[in-house]
């Protein structure tokens, strides 16, 4: 597949200058700990609480955890990660609070800003650590929770801050907007395709994210081959098309809500029965999961990720897809937000099967794959370039243990990391979409 | 009074009640915070999910086993031996007939007596040295866990001695020190006795309505 790979160098190069193009945050420093905490105490519910009184302090969760697997650090045990929120709970929640007050000394504001390494530069989230915990405490939950809090205390790092900022205040992602989209629809117009845009009523609300839009334009020209191959009735939306949403990867829920909100209310307003979310990994579970607790109610449609709509629509056979041969030898990397958070592992691998491809599965796949080392905003921290390098090198051994010559995955930030690593380490691994496999492919 | 009326007597009731009301403290302390309604259709069945894992955690995935093995295999030496000493010797199971439930079962034989203690002897060694050797496991460890392994490590062995020796002060030893981990109990993190079913339920509900088999 075509990319433009000095728009990849130059997405690279902005994503460097975000941290100069953050806004100061409107927290007063005498507010940030009253913040925080204010978001810990709404936040620990039964199950949090359940999870903070089992920990054994065993450390199997670093054993899971891709960063501590290549680095040996022990500060990058996930459940040490938990420390400033376990704290606070057995301070302010634990039935036995009033007990562990004699012992365990209050957080202060510089425990938050030492704890924002932990939760922001070094955990992607993926949830792998929870995997092995034999109490089955939900540790990548609770590093979100500490993500609020210290969202809530203006302690979001620069460059995710930056994002999240222009994404809340004029609900672009990297200056792409309403003109920016339209404009990506006039493109591909003037390709040849039939591009709906802006229905008042459709059944189906195809949403995209900046990175199709600037980056992997061969994704968005792909979904909108399929569509119109499928012959459903679809848009997009101008005003609801973003379903990147770093309201929720910074863990800002003011802004998660507004993202999300502006989608679900679009949505309701075409009357559509289906929102499909492109190939972005959080995007997934920001509509799919959070959506409706953000709309405080249940939706009205049906949220799917890209590759769990083409594996729907393959296994249903509605989708004909032109077989590549068995001498192709790829492997699929589960994005984590869509895979091990989002349930989604047999819809790709149904596609590919369509497209007869030889699926080589790497040592770790479906729920206990491995991260990217993107995930969770990582890919647009500075900060986290050595964690993010480190996974990558990871992936790549599990990718090469295969044989495969090529590595499909169904998210634009892993496609980005992942170009990274590969450009950084001169591997020549092919990187591709899967929707843009399947639109190269469909059957006539 | 004499030391051993007052373990036999008071100190026994306290420690007891302690045990029992602290343990029921925190568990209803916990599970009665709430929680905020879901409201994402689910993919699959939460409960069974909530189910599953509560069985399938007591296999460790074969994919973490090359990373975990010393510490699973250390882990159910310790826990299955001790479950069989605390259930299945003789003196617990006369206790329990004589002091609390009114009837017995069948205890385990002597050699196996001897077997299980070893057994879970090793494990618990094994376990103490991996939290003091092992880089992660030292520095996520408090002094909780440690009095909590000690304590423990003490109870075994002065039961294992009371047993062997059919000794009045070992006997009585051995009582104080289990009244000691009573109390400490609820206030330390062996309290994931209770409270590990709710925690693996509660991710296996989660993920398990997102169709995740965890």
């Amino acid at each position: 597949m075509a990319i433009d790979m000095n728009v990849f160098r130059g997405f690279a190069e902005q994503i460097k200058m975000l941290p100069q193009m953050a806004q100061p945050t409107d927290c007063p420093d005498n507010e940030r700990l009253k913040r925080a905490k204010a978001v810990f105490a709404a936040k620990l519910d039964s199950s949090k609480a359940t999870y903070l009184e089992s920990c054994v302090h065993c450390g199997l969760c670093a054993e899971a955890c891709q960063f501590y697997i290549q680095t040996e650090d022990p500060k990058f045990t996930p459940i040490h990660k938990l420390d400033l929120l376990k704290r606070f709970y057995r301070r302010e929640k634990a039935p036995l609070r009033f007990f562990h007050r004699l012992t365990e000394p209050e957080i202060t504001e510089a425990d938050l800003e030492a704890t924002q390494e932990l939760v922001y530069e070094s955990c992607t989230e993926c949830g792998r650590c929870g995997l092995v915990c034999p109490m089955g405490i939900d540790i990548a939950a609770m590093v979100h929770i500490t993500r609020e809090g210290l969202a809530q205390a203006g302690l979001i790092p620069a460059g995710l801050r930056a994002v999240e900022q222009e994404q809340g205040s004029r609900g672009t992602v990297f200056g792409v907007g309403p003109d920016q989209i339209r404009q990506a629809v006039d493109d591909l117009r003037a390709k040849g395709h039939e591009v709906p845009i802006n229905k008042e009523k459709a059944d189906i609300l195809v949403l995209s994210s900046t990175i199709d839009v600037l980056l992997f334009k061969d994704a968005l020209e792909a979904t909108v081959k399929v569509m119109n191959h499928l012959g459903v009735d679809w848009t997009i939306h101008s005003c609801a098309f973003e379903g990147a949403n770093f309201g929720l990867l910074s863990g800002y829920e003011e802004v998660q809500k507004s993202a999300s909100e502006r989608i679900t209310s679009q949505a309701i307003a075409l009357g559509a029965k289906l929102v499909i979310v492109p190939e972005c990994g959080h995007a997934y579970p920001a509509m799919r999961w959070y959506g409706a607790n953000e709309h405080g109610a249940p939706l009205p449609f049906e949220v799917m990720a890209l590759s769990e709509f083409l594996g729907r629509e393959v296994i249903s056979g509605r989708l004909h897809l032109k077989p590549l041969g068995p001498d192709r030898h790829v492997t699929y990397h589960d994005p984590c937000k869509v895979g091990r958070h989002g349930g989604v592992f047999d819809e790709p691998r149904a596609v590919l099967k369509a497209l007869g491809v030889d699926l080589r599965e790497m040592p770790s796949n479906k729920v206990t794959n491995f991260c990217c080392g993107g995930g969770a905003g990582l890919f647009v921290m500075e900060g986290a370039a050595p964690m993010r390098d480190a996974a990558f090198d990871l992936k790549r051994q599990q990718v090469e243990a295969t044989g495969a010559e090529s590595v499909v995955t169904a998210c634009g930030s892993c496609r980005v990391n992942l170009m990274a690593g590969a450009q950084r380490t001169q591997w020549g691994t092919q990187i591709e979409s899967l929707v843009e496999l399947v639109g190269a492919n469909l059957k006539q | 009074m004499s030391f051993t009326e007052f373990v036999d007597g008071p100190f026994w009731y306290f420690s007891a009640a302690v045990f029992v009301i602290g343990v029921v403290w925190r568990l209803v302390g916990m599970l009665t915070m709430g929680s905020k309604p879901d409201y994402s259709l689910p993919r699959a069945s939460g409960t069974a999910g909530a189910i599953g894992i509560n069985i399938k955690r007591f296999f460790p995935r074969t994919d973490f086993w090359s990373r975990i093995k010393l510490q699973v295999i250390a882990g159910y030496l310790f826990h299955v031996g001790l479950f069989a000493l605390l259930f299945f010797a003789a003196p617990h199971i006369d206790f329990y007939r004589e002091r609390l439930l009114g009837f017995g079962w069948p205890a385990m034989p002597e050699w196996a007596f001897i077997l299980v203690s070893e057994l879970a002897f090793l494990g618990l060694l094994l376990l103490i040295l991996h939290r003091m050797m092992n880089p992660v496991t030292r520095a996520i460890s408090n002094r909780g866990d440690y009095i909590g392994s000690a304590l423990i490590f003490l109870v075994m062995l002065t039961g294992c001695l009371a047993l062997a020796r059919a000794y009045e002060p070992l006997r009585v030893l051995h009582f104080f020190l289990a009244e000691l981990l009573l109390l400490y109990f609820p206030f330390s993190a062996l309290m994931h006795t209770f409270t590990f079913p709710f925690s693996r339920g509660f991710m296996g509900a989660h993920y398990g309505r997102r169709g995740v088999r965890v």
